[in-house]
């Protein structure tokens, strides 16, 4: 992982805290290791919190899974408070820690109001979940996690990496979570990243947006009417139904966008996410809009 | 290998429709059920769609049962608080003649039939026994319009109460908005009375209907006046379906849309009061769910072009089917919405188990009388009236309703079916009410399978 300073221009200032991970997800961008690296990322991340802009506006806390630091993790936390007021926390973990309503009270004692954890959910059946996490009891873990987390009024950010194993329910899933997980304060549907994992993997879990298309709108546009925020990230303008423009975010980290020749002369290039600089295949069918 | 969970079943428009006991409802191919039951599902798609909503699971114990038992809580939350709407009416005497009237109206100037302050006191004593944060007072008669000094005199009584107890209360003013004076408009205004009021559809029905030449065009401008003074959304109106009206469904429609209105309450006539004359009752019902079907096709037409307009009855049973929520409509609940949801407080001085209740009293039945408003609380929510009510008031244990496939989009109502077959239980074969809400609820699930890219979108604008 390459440290750089925390830049109050960038949209993407994040605290890489550990490499390691108790799921093993298919399609994971950052594979996990098992060297106990928590002590040697916790001496550089605090220099950096430290020397960080005050006005920075937002913080991420991400890994490997961030919750394997334990108590070590509101340590963070509090320095970040102390140091950064006003900047919020937006921590990345699989949630499955969060089944622990002790651990979760914590957290919210540490990180008090602009403290926000995004979450993924592979796929509302269960064995699929699971298999995509890579671990047995992933899905119950999180789901009990993710009410846990909202029973302490925690803002949850659910994710959902799109990939070949869970496209095609992505509108049972918008319905899923709409009846069971209602309290999350936005739902984001990501585009799939070609590093890590995906590449080992890709034979079974990669899949292009073009496929995606018609179950994406639809699982955008069913949050859209019943009311959940929804956002959709990595997925460059080209590749969407025209209805769910609008959810497209600016997702990708300024340091790793890209945009292609053909993309110079689209017209809504501005607006758009572009690729991922760090993937090593590029999504078909970009083309200028 | 997998486990059921509990739902029911029943087949619409070639389908099968699966609902379990949160309201999650599937539509699957004939021989799904049989299926599912069997154990011979195969491992597919539909099959992962029945283990995420909670109809099958595999292992031994379901991997989210604390979300179900959150759910079912969730959608019974209505008895958290128990009773949160209060009815008080304030007299019989009224200044029109409809022809449905429901509530045993007397003239203008009848005398002993109007509510007394000592039962106003006793009444509002034990409203705020209720542990209800949130209390919903309703002025009803007869016309509680004709009772501006009795409503002046029970705000001012509650308002004083409230200072200690320091609840949410809203009131509402059910008028038929034939006289709204100054003085009441200035009272509405100073304490945010909601007026719900009632047209029955165009000029000439409603005229009819109410018995008189001019009511159609005062109560219009009694509703326009009664909007610039409260703020235009502070007006709502209920419609009924009289026998004249039930051949008018578009009509109605169009006569609520030109009077600025964004939704319809379409109801049907109750069997109570003068409107149980009606001799063929069985006949009006299949009118009726005609008129309403028409009137609800009629409604989504409109929102396709453009026009935001709702049906509140669809929006009770959309927000069952389609949402995780729970509706605060007291017709439709199991447990039953009388005492749990409503009670009664009635100008005779008793204390009556919901609105049809006190109906019936008027017809010198007394059996849904709770007690006097000056007895103790307890004796009025968990006395013996109470307990004979509570043993069939949950359709989840009625026969005819627990194996139902709607049975978590309905309700029970002991007292129509006290009123109508004669006893609490009732027999829902023969059902009227039965046969009602189950086609108006088949038929909004048959719009949903059959046209459902074209109508979803819609109903879903309707729940937000």
């Amino acid at each position: 992982m390459i440290h750089r300073a925390l830049n109050i221009e960038s949209n993407d200032n994040s605290l890489f805290v550990t490499a390691q991970c108790n799921n093993k997800c298919v399609m994971c961008c950052q594979p996990p290791t098992q060297c106990d690296d928590i002590e040697k990322y916790f001496i550089q991340n605090i220099e950096l919190i430290k020397s960080a802009p005050k006005g920075l506006k937002n913080i991420g806390i991400t890994g490997g899974e961030p919750t394997l630091l334990g108590d070590k993790l509101f340590e963070y936390i509090r320095i970040i408070r102390e140091y950064l007021p006003d900047t919020s926390i937006h921590i990345l973990s699989n949630g499955r820690i969060f089944k622990d309503a002790d651990y979760t009270h914590k957290l919210k004692d540490a990180g008090g109001e602009k403290l926000f954890v995004g979450v993924p959910l592979h796929s509302d059946f269960i064995n699929d979940h699971n298999h995509i996490a890579g671990a047995e009891s992933a899905y119950e873990e999180t789901i009990t996690g993710l009410y846990n987390l909202a029973s302490e009024e925690i803002c949850i950010e659910l994710r959902i990496v799109i990939n070949a194993l869970n496209y095609s329910r992505l509108p049972q899933m918008a319905k899923f979570i709409f009846k069971n997980l209602t309290f999350v304060s936005w739902v984001a549907l990501m585009g799939m990243e070609h590093i890590g994992y995906a590449i080992k993997n890709q034979s079974t879990i990669w899949i292009e947006p073009e496929q995606y298309s018609t179950q994406l709108s639809d699982a955008t546009l069913y949050l859209s009417q019943v009311g959940i925020p929804v956002s959709i990230y990595n997925v460059p303008l080209c590749l969407l139904d025209k209805r769910i423009h609008k959810y497209a975010c600016q997702s990708i980290s300024d340091w790793k966008t890209l945009y292609l020749d053909e993309c110079d002369k689209c017209s809504v290039r501005s607006d758009c996410c572009g690729l991922f600089a760090t993937s090593h295949r590029i999504f078909k069918g970009i083309k200028a809009l | 290998m997998y486990n059921l969970l509990p739902f029911n079943f029943t087949r619409l428009s070639n389908s099968e429709v699966l609902v379990n006991e949160l309201g999650d409802m599937i539509i699957a191919p004939n021989g799904t059920v049989d299926a599912v039951v069997n154990h011979s599902l195969p491992s597919n798609d539909l099959y992962k769609t029945l283990v995420a909503n909670h109809f099958i699971y595999e292992g031994i114990v379901p991997p989210l049962i604390d979300v179900y038992a959150l759910r079912l809580r969730t959608k019974k939350c209505f008895l958290d608080d128990f009773t949160s709407l209060h009815i008080f009416v304030l007299t019989l005497r009224c200044n029109q003649n409809c022809v449905y009237c429901q509530a045993s109206s007397q003239n203008e100037d009848s005398a002993n039939c109007s509510m007394s302050k000592e039962t106003m006191d006793a009444s509002i004593k034990l409203m705020f026994q209720s542990p209800s944060k949130k209390l919903t007072v309703e002025f009803q008669g007869g016309e509680p319009s004709l009772m501006l000094d009795l409503i002046h005199y029970a705000i001012t009584e509650i308002e004083k109460v409230n200072e200690t107890e320091k609840r949410t209360v809203t009131y509402v003013l059910c008028t038929n908005c034939f006289n709204l004076t100054d003085g009441l408009l200035e009272l509405c205004q100073k304490h945010n009375v909601l007026i719900s009021t009632s047209v029955d559809g165009p000029e000439w029905l409603h005229n009819k209907n109410r018995g008189r030449t001019d009511s159609y065009q005062r109560v219009v401008a009694n509703i326009n006046k009664a909007r610039a003074v409260l703020g235009f959304d502070r007006v709502s109106a209920l419609q009924t379906t009289s026998e004249l009206g039930v051949n008018y469904p578009l009509e109605t429609i169009d006569e609520y849309v030109n009077l600025g209105f964004h939704s319809i309450f379409i109801r049907a006539l109750n069997p109570y009061g003068l409107a149980s004359q009606n001799n063929d009752w069985k006949q009006y019902t299949e009118r009726f769910i005609e008129f309403y079907k028409k009137a609800l096709d009629y409604i989504v037409e409109k929102n396709k072009q453009g026009v935001f307009f709702v049906e509140e009855f669809a929006v009770i049973v959309l927000r069952k089917i389609l949402t995780p929520f729970t509706t605060g409509f007291v017709d439709l609940q199991s447990p039953a919405g009388i005492i749990n949801s409503v009670l009664v407080y009635n100008y005779d001085g008793y204390v009556y188990a919901s609105d049809e209740s006190r109906m019936l009293a008027e017809a010198k039945d007394y059996t849904f009388r709770l007690g006097k408003a000056t007895d103790d609380y307890e004796k009025i929510v968990c006395g013996d009236t109470a307990k004979q009510c509570a043993k069939v008031w949950a359709n989840e244990c009625i026969a005819g309703c627990s194996d139902c496939a709607l049975k978590t989009y309905c309700g029970a109502d002991p007292v129509r079916n006290y009123s109508t077959q004669g006893d609490m239980y009732g027999y829902r074969p023969t059902s009227l009410l039965c046969k009602k809400n189950k086609a108006i609820i088949e038929y909004i699930i048959s719009m949903i399978i059959d046209r459902g890219d074209e109508v979803l979108p819609i109903f879903r604008s309707w729940l937000l």
